[in-house]
């Protein structure tokens, strides 16, 4: 029996050892999710709190809480998950630059006369702020980035197929939980072969200039189609001959829910109730 | 002779309106048995075993299944009894973990949560696998790949596990690796089918050879005699194993008495020249 210990498959060009160098991209989180030091807590559970932050730092709307919950969640995050800090921030990073434009938008308005308490003329039409207008697109990244961060606690510290099993016994329908694990698992093969096509574009010299990369990307999409409708029938013709009758199951690991964990979510909750109470009354 | 295990009756199949990919194969086979199935790219063996597996179905002919003829009711019956291993795991793996992969098989049979734990931690273990349970399988190498789709079927515990061409993709340590689980897999009772082009393998490892050649069965009988008939690996495109071509060639130039006692491996050729040896 092959000795081969390694971590990881040679087809990939990916490896362990250099993750954070993939800061950006689905790939490492799903590294990140599956080293994870909270991988042994219950999904369910994880989700349950996860959805219960998102809803509570959208809810409340106050940028105490939010800011409240950044923290908390990079601590967990970092401390608890072994999430090392420069991938967690990295990972930040990629909300960030939908953020910006979404608020720039919020903070700033067109006029035909100067308006409020900062305007920049630009000849035909002035570009005016007010201070509450920047003050509420600030609070709205603070909210939007508290509600980023409990959904990277999530999925850090959770790989996709056991969201995905918590999900269906949060009673989602059926056929998204089976779409979500097939698309999960095709995105991979699908990648691979991407990449293999390319390669071998490549040593034709498919991408030297402008326009042989326009033709060779266009080849790859169209081929990539023709390839994932053929691979479709043979993965079906492979589950029907394991007996597979229209439901997809799986066994899944039981993992125990700690009163302690239960309590400490609880506690964090009531927590962030509480600072928004608190900031209220003074 | 007893009687056959599956027995294969003027089966036809052909795909949309292409010509016949299976054009009336015969076959019977036995208990225990282990049969290479050898025959060019498209000679029809795929087709052949994704019907032996009731998976492509609506062709004509008779499937009989332990002296019960198969029809659309007891399809799952053959599904249960007759496992593929197939030719690239991933096309095969659908699970985002190798446990849950394993596990799908014995989860579509019904099986109770416990049996369902035991047969998949027992087919991890014969594979060698224990470590990677909770591994995605796009992080595992390609050898081990192959060995996640072959527990797959080992936790099915069918009696008959049929392998599409399994060395297609393996290093040599991984295909010396599959050739020990295959004398394992025997050990135990099971009844093997293999597709493979590799004639040496076939010459060394199975009883029966059955060749195909366009969409028919051109032979069916021991890898020495159908490795024998010009005729048949004329047709068929197929070379003949090196150990057959060197026994012949020796005993063509009077170096070995031809006692009829062919060598099937480099041991076997060992022993004999030993043999010879001891007696000058």
């Amino acid at each position: 029996m092959s000795k081969d210990r390694k971590l990881h498959s040679h087809g990939h060009g990916h490896e362990h050892g250099h993750r954070h160098q993939h800061g950006e991209g689905g790939f490492s989180i799903d590294v990140y999710a599956y080293a994870s030091g909270l991988r042994r807590v219950n999904p369910v559970f994880k989700v349950l709190f996860a959805v219960f932050v998102l809803i509570l730092t959208i809810g409340l709307d106050d940028p105490f809480v939010s800011l409240f919950v950044i923290l908390t969640m990079a601590v967990l995050s970092i401390w608890k998950g072994k999430v090392d800090v420069r991938g967690y921030c990295s990972l930040m990073t990629i909300p960030i630059a939908f953020m910006i434009f979404g608020s720039v938008a919020i903070a700033a308005g067109f006029s035909r006369q100067p308006l409020g308490d900062y305007n920049l003329s630009l000849h035909f039409f002035y570009l005016y702020a007010t201070k509450s207008s920047i003050l509420k697109a600030l609070f709205l990244i603070l909210k939007a980035f508290g509600a980023v961060s409990a959904m990277f606690m999530l999925t850090l510290s959770t790989p996709a197929s056991e969201i995905i099993s918590a999900l269906q016994r949060l009673h989602v329908p059926q056929m998204i939980v089976e779409l979500m694990n097939m698309i999960y698992r095709y995105i991979f093969i699908m990648m691979d072969t991407q990449r293999k096509m390319k390669n071998s574009a490549q040593s034709r010299l498919g991408y030297c200039d402008f326009k042989t990369s326009c033709l060779s990307f266009g080849g790859i999409a169209s081929n990539l189609f023709i390839v994932s409708l053929k691979k479709a029938n043979a993965y079906y013709d492979a589950m029907e001959s394991r007996c597979y009758d229209g439901e997809l199951r799986f066994l899944e690991e039981e993992k125990k829910v700690e009163t302690i964990e239960v309590l400490s979510a609880a506690i964090y909750l009531v927590v962030l109730v509480g600072i928004h109470i608190g900031v209220k009354c003074f | 002779m007893k009687d056959p295990m599956i027995e294969i009756r003027d089966l036809h199949y052909r795909y949309n309106d292409e010509k016949d990919a299976l054009n009336g194969v015969d076959l019977k086979i036995y208990e225990g048995e282990r049969i290479a199935v050898i025959g060019s790219n498209g000679a029809g063996k795929s087709t052949f075993f994704l019907n032996l597996n009731g998976v492509l179905k609506g062709g004509h002919g008779e499937i009989i299944y332990r002296g019960e003829k198969i029809t659309k009711k007891n399809l799952n019956q053959l599904r249960k009894n007759i496992g593929i291993v197939f030719q690239d795991a991933d096309n095969q793996i659908i699970a985002s973990t190798v446990m849950a992969e394993v596990s799908f098989g014995p989860m579509n049979l019904k099986l109770p949560r416990q049996e369902v734990v035991d047969r998949v931690d027992e087919a991890l273990n014969y594979m060698n696998l224990s470590e990677f349970k909770d591994r995605p399988p796009h992080y595992l190498s390609g050898g081990e790949k192959k060995r996640v789709s072959i527990a797959d079927i080992i936790a099915m515990k069918s009696e008959v596990i049929v392998f599409d061409e399994p060395t297609a993709a393996l290093d040599p340590l991984n295909a010396q690796m599959l050739e020990q689980v295959l004398e394992q897999l025997w050990g135990e009772g099971k009844t093997l089918l293999i597709s493979t082009h590799d004639v040496d393998f076939t010459y060394r490892w199975a009883q029966r050879a059955v060749v195909f050649c366009d969409g028919k069965i051109i032979a069916d009988d021991t890898p020495l005699h159908v490795f024998s008939n010009e005729e048949v690996l004329k047709r068929a495109n197929l070379k003949r194993p090196m150990m057959l071509d060197v026994y012949e060639t020796l005993t063509k130039k009077n170096i070995l008495k031809d006692t009829q006692a062919y060598p099937k491996n480099v041991e076997e050729f060992a022993e004999l020249i030993d043999k010879l040896s001891q007696q000058d």
